[in-house]
């Protein structure tokens, strides 16, 4: 959906003004280089030569810290930009992952020493410490060792947090997971013998890199925060781009679609919870062990607050994006205002004006973010750095799409494509006395329908006969009232949407649920994400065999894309909410057959295309069944049913009024009068 | 004083605490019946409130509680501050409505919300640069007037706000009820297109909604003033939560459900204090929201909440 | 009264409307008929104002409503009776009456109106109190009317009013509906079933996919068997 017009927002000159500076900044220019090999090798080089170049370690310190940021908000990043749940209590996992490494790297809590304690002592992570009241176990844990544990422990927590939201709309979520990143800050104020209170920690072992120490000045950890940023921009990277991140992608845009498409929903919203917790942890445990002290003030909700603004600044879903944005509001927050207050403090003492003399910027950085937040809001949701890149326009042979008819997918290399079990013959779907009920109203009242093994059926009927939620009750979108539902001899009814896509069945929309700001290609690749096997790991490392299925399956997304000739191959890497109506319901379909189908459920395929472009579906459905695949299609355009199914199912208001071959189904009086209405004794004839 | 005495007074302290909630929790509820919004801002809309309703009693020469006036003075006084501060608190909200929001309608999602949150820091962090972080004396002429009741002491001034929030309430629901501006709002809030074809200026019935809500805040934010005899740039947080609990355990969208949750928290506020620690208040009610919006987001007297559309 | 010249309408890119005409006469009762997904809902929304045409012009007594807002459509004398009913579910009936009546003031008028629905409706005078949402389907469709009533309108849009009712209840609404046209309300009336409409109508319109493929008297209509094909979707290419 379009943005409003910028001269239809207040201040719209101001906003005029604005999008004419974006669109003349360099930030355009830069992004693309940032990705690129040439310019990672700048940014690491001028990294490492930082604290060398700058001898100041005030300016070291205060770059440590904006890498602490920056690590935040990749984190928070995964969470809201990449899988869409707006956190509003972030700062808990990084307040868990400080508190967790304050347990294990201080003295604060001391338990009585017994023989428990012996195998952890010859591990060096306890000493024994001698105590007039009996011995005391001292926690020594290792920084090094600490970092990937409370990233555990925070992970952990980021489970057990996002579990209760699962089910909630987007600001009931915000509002949970708020309420959760308070109650952590108070538990922490409230429970001194852990956390030492409101004074905050105190005694928090420096890290030790083989015995030496580091000590006060900012440099080591400076290049410890690197590590670790490098790190996890390297993390999200892998992941963005994987069948991982397209998940989440694909969740944050349409869930319903994303569970129809063999999604599972819960697994992947509690993965992102907890990988973003986890980057939180580990931040936490840097981040304290540099201040050597933790206090409640450093979590609350304004520091969570602070996160959502830098990832909103920087771009939301942008991996450099939210780096960039956090950076520079930190250094904002330490460089900059300190800088910019001098300034104004002078002016104030040149043109005698005494509140310029006293305003202190740093202190209004809160203030600051709160414009900033809303500016973004209203004039550039999509941040400096979008994460949805612009493409460029098609060659005018590209824009005319030949497509002839009598095109055969056989040609193409589908290979064992719907070619499936044969020992189901006979009813591959086998509906039996379904009934769906919305309140008091019976959406299908006992419906019975067998489609068997590679052959296509047709489901007619008026509008609100019931035909789209009979497709709901078969995928699992709605849940049956009555009746039964066997897929290949096995049970279906009752099973959750992604699971009957495991299965092998898929479906497209009457109203189309594509996932908007996505590519051709990245929709279609999500319909295969039930058939490949990558994991959270196997993203991350891209050993030889993930690398080789992800290449496979872009393979595969185009061999289907090419079913549809020219039209959407050219398209690939564009949105697909830039796309025509026509191409739209195209790439529907072959995110639809992505997933390797045994059973395709199209609902009204050919809806708003033209003569020419139905006549054209219709033969590109006939191609697929030959290919083996069965079909279930709902349709109101008589002729293509006619054209296409061999045997017709009739709905209207709920109930099963007539099937048969499609000839005999369209002169049958019950279906005409169904369609045509009841008529009436009010005088005059029914319609012919 | 023996412990149903004890009891006594904190059901008192209540029922005040629950009728400020309420006021503030009822103008939250107003604007999300409409839109579906959370409005963060609203909270600090009260906030800032507050001052207004400080200044608009300075205004008329009440300073600290030094100046006390009583019978027709009083009531004078405050029904001056209450106008003033109700006006005020409704424009900031309309500001807010025009400025922020209005052109985040369009917007599916989040964005909005998060709009609001990006206007509650602005009014939070300009109260705090302008007025500064200490607490305000607040000016109260109430006299110092109490009775004895079982034990507990009831004093004029939880009379009063019983009273101004009771015409408060009352006049809302008579507006809603009776009045055509009212009904508009009504049948927004319930089918917004089918409102716009009986000819209601949806726009007008937001910016009504939101001054109505705003006015609301004001009310408690004065009352607010009154009842704890300061003021700081810090209570928007502490009563939003509460409010903001009461109208999500009310049932949101709920004018009743507002009124109902309002009483309840309050109740749960004093009497917790009393029970528990002061100091685990917060995470009693922040448990009740989390509680309420995972196993029944429709509260008590709410339609079934939506849930993933 | 009102007429539809060229029509064109878009749902994003989606061409819904392509190029209607339509002609309704004062007085008349013209029905628009078509299958699933032909436009007529989106032709109700245009009337009302709540979709744009992307060209062509819609005209009422004389003056274009292009850019017209959809409150001044219902002063001019456009009322209608929705889809689906689509009361306000949580307000009376008396208020969701007072809600269709609210482009005007109160006064005679007024109560002469309300006097009109009650006769016309006497099971809504029962049922005043009560709260739209727990009537009958039947009930709300006789409110749901009523309220556009309450307008005074001199064109009463109709979308599917026999929609989710049982024929016998359809019998009684069609009568209504008859007796209303009767006097003096033009009556254009948007339905998917046929047989019932082209019962009342004097002249209708057949879409399909967004084109008018058939128009004519209603008592021709009913004798042409093209209009079976338009509804079971057998296209015709132009």
């Amino acid at each position: 959906m379009p943005d409003k017009d910028l001269t239809e927002r207040p201040l719209g000159m101001l906003g005029a003004s604005y999008a004419w500076l974006r669109r003349a900044s360099p930030i355009q220019w830069i992004a693309p280089y940032a990705g690129s090999r040439l310019g990672i090798a700048g940014l690491t080089v001028a990294a490492l030569l930082f604290p060398i170049v700058s001898g100041n370690d005030a300016n070291i310190d205060s770059a440590a810290n904006a890498l602490a940021f920056a690590a935040l908000a990749l984190g928070l990043n995964i969470v809201v930009g990449f899988a869409g749940l707006l956190d509003l209590g972030y700062a808990a996992f990084f307040a868990i992952g400080a508190y967790t490494y304050g347990a294990f790297a201080s003295y604060q809590i001391e338990p009585a020493w017994s023989q428990f304690w012996v195998p952890f002592q010859w591990l060096d992570l306890v000493a024994r410490v001698p105590d007039p009241g009996g011995d005391l176990v001292h926690f020594q844990v290792s920084f090094w060792l600490m970092l990937p544990v409370s990233a555990a422990i925070a992970a952990l927590f980021g489970v057990l947090f996002g579990a209760p939201t699962l089910r909630l709309k987007g600001d009931y979520l915000a509002i949970v997971t708020l309420g959760f990143g308070e109650i952590v800050p108070i538990v922490a104020r409230n429970w001194p013998s852990v956390t030492n209170g409101a004074m905050g920690l105190n005694g928090v072992a420096q890290p030790q890199l083989f015995g030496w120490k580091f000590g006060i000045g900012a440099t080591p950890y400076y290049y410890v925060g690197a590590v670790l940023v490098a790190l996890l921009i390297f993390t999200s990277l892998r992941l963005k781009s994987s069948r991982i991140g397209r998940a989440w992608m694909a969740i944050r845009e349409d869930e319903v679609a994303a569970a129809a498409m063999g999604i599972n929903r819960v697994k992947f919203k509690l993965l992102a919870f907890a990988i973003g917790a986890g980057f939180a942890g580990a931040t936490g445990t840097f981040y304290v062990a540099k201040l050597q002290t933790a206090t409640p003030e450093m979590f609350m909700f304004p520091v969570s607050v602070m996160i959502l603004v830098m990832i909103v600044f920087g771009g939301i879903g942008s991996v450099w994006g939210v780096v960039l944005g956090a950076m520079i509001l930190q250094i904002l927050q330490s460089w900059v205002l300190e800088d910019l207050s001098q300034w104004l403090h002078a002016i104030g003492r040149l043109i005698h004006v005494d509140w310029l003399q006293r305003i202190e910027l740093a202190s209004s950085i809160e203030l600051i973010f709160g414009f900033i937040l809303v500016a973004m809001m209203l004039y550039r949701r999509e941040g400096l750095i979008p994460a949805t890149r612009r493409v460029q326009g098609l060659t005018l042979a590209q824009q005319a799409a030949q497509v002839g008819t009598g095109f055969a997918p056989e040609r193409l290399n589908l290979a064992g494509f719907g070619a499936h079990d044969r020992e189901t013959d006979g009813a591959l779907l086998d509906i039996d006395g379904l009934s769906v009920r919305f309140g008091g109203l019976v959406a299908l009242h006992r419906v019975a329908l067998q489609v068997p093994a590679r052959s296509v059926v047709a489901v007619i009927g008026p509008n609100g006969s019931g035909k789209s939620t009979l497709f709901n009750a078969v995928t699992g979108l709605v849940s049956a009232d009555g009746g039964a539902i066997r897929f290949a001899g096995r049970d279906i009814a009752g099973l959750p949407p992604h699971a009957v896509l495991d299965r092998g069945i898929a479906r497209t929309f009457q109203n189309l649920r594509l996932f908007p700001s996505l590519t051709v290609l990245e929709n279609v690749m999500i319909g295969m994400h039930a058939r490949l096997a990558t994991g959270a790991v196997g993203a991350l490392l891209r050993l030889p065999g993930t690398r080789r299925e992800e290449e496979a399956a872009r393979e595969r997304a185009l061999a289907i894309l090419e079913i549809f000739g020219n039209r959407l191959v050219p398209r690939l890497d564009h949105t697909v909410a830039s796309l025509s109506y026509a191409n739209r319901r195209r790439v529907e379909i072959a995110r639809a057959l992505a997933s390797h189908p045994k059973l395709l459920l199209l609902d009204e395929p050919t809806a708003g295309m033209n003569p020419a472009e139905t006549h054209e579906l219709a033969d590109q459905i006939k191609g697929l069944h030959r290919l083996g695949l069965t079909i279930l299609l709902i349709e109101h355009k008589l002729d293509v049913v006619v054209d296409l199914a061999q045997h017709v199912v009739v709905l209207d208001h709920g109930d099963k009024i007539a099937e048969g071959t499609p000839d005999a189904v369209r002169r049958d009086e019950e279906v005409i009068r169904a369609y045509l209405g009841r008529s009436a004794s009010l005088g005059g004839a029914a319609v012919a | 004083m023996n412990l149903e005495a004890v009891y006594l007074q904190q059901l008192i302290n209540g029922l005040s605490l629950g009728a400020m909630y309420a006021l503030l929790a009822l103008g939250f509820t107003l604007v999300y019946g409409i839109l579906e919004l959370i409005n963060f801002a609203h909270f600090n809309v009260f906030m800032v409130s507050s001052f207004f309703g400080m200044w608009a009693l300075e205004l008329l020469g009440l300073s600290g509680q030094a100046v006390v006036l009583t019978g027709l003075p009083l009531a004078g006084a405050l029904l001056f501050a209450f106008i003033v501060t109700m006006t005020l608190a409704g424009c900031l909200g309309v500001a807010i409505e025009r400025l922020a929001l209005r052109p985040m309608r369009a917007v599916r999602g989040t964005a909005a919300m998060i709009t609001t949150i990006g206007v509650s820091y602005i009014l939070f962090n300009v109260v705090l640069l302008t007025v500064g972080a200490d607490s305000k004396n607040y000016p109260n002429p109430m006299p110092n007037v109490s009775w004895a009741l079982g034990g507990a002491t009831l004093r004029l001034r939880e009379v009063l706000i019983w009273g101004i929030t009771i015409v408060l309430m009352v006049g809302l629901q008579l507006f809603v009820s009776r009045s055509r501006l009212g009904k508009a709002m009504r049948a927004t809030a319930q089918d917004a297109e089918a409102a716009r074809m009986m000819g209601i200026d949806v726009d007008r019935v937001i910016v009504t909604a939101f001054f109505l809500g705003s006015a609301l805040a004001g009310a408690a934010a004065l009352i607010f003033g009154l009842y704890y005899n300061y003021t700081s740039f810090v209570i928007g947080y502490s009563a939003g939560l509460r409010a903001f609990t009461a109208a999500v355990l009310g049932g949101i969208g709920s004018v009743s459900g507002a009124m109902l949750g309002g009483v309840i928290i309050g109740l749960i506020e004093s009497l917790g204090g009393q029970l528990l620690a002061v100091r685990w208040t917060d995470v009693i009610i922040f448990s009740i929201l989390v509680l309420v919006l995972v196993f029944a987001p429709s509260g008590l007297l709410g339609r079934a909440a939506p849930n993933k559309s | 009264m009102l007429a539809f010249h060229a029509v064109d309408t878009y749902y994003g890119d989606l061409h819904v409307l392509k190029g209607v005409d339509y002609r309704i006469e004062a007085g008349e009762i013209v029905s628009l008929l078509g299958g699933n997904a032909s436009g007529k809902s989106t032709t109700m929304k245009a009337i009302m104002g709540v979709v744009t045409p992307a060209r062509g012009d819609i005209v009422f007594e004389g003056a274009s409503l292009l850019g017209v807002s959809v409150a001044e459509r219902v002063r001019r004398g456009i009322a209608p009776v929705l889809e689906a009913r689509r009361l306000f579910p949580r307000m009376t009936v008396y208020e969701n009456l007072e809600m269709g009546a609210y482009t005007r003031a109160r006064g005679p008028e007024f109560d002469a109106d309300l006097e009109r629905v009650f006769s016309l409706f006497p099971r809504v005078k029962e049922r005043l109190r009560q709260l739209a949402g727990t009537l009958s389907g039947g009930e709300q469709q006789m409110v749901a009317i009523g309220r556009a009533l309450m307008a005074r309108p001199k064109l009463l849009c109709m979308d599917e009013p026999s929609m989710g009712l049982s024929p016998a209840l359809v019998e009684q609404v069609f009568d209504i509906i008859q007796t209303i046209n009767k006097q003096g309300t033009t009556i254009f009336m948007v339905e998917q079933n046929a047989n019932m409409a082209l019962s009342i109508a004097d002249r209708a319109y057949v879409l399909q996919t967004g084109q008018v493929v058939l128009s004519g008297p209603a008592a021709e209509l009913r004798q042409n068997p093209m209009i079976r094909e338009a509804y079971l979707g057998e296209m015709k290419v132009e």
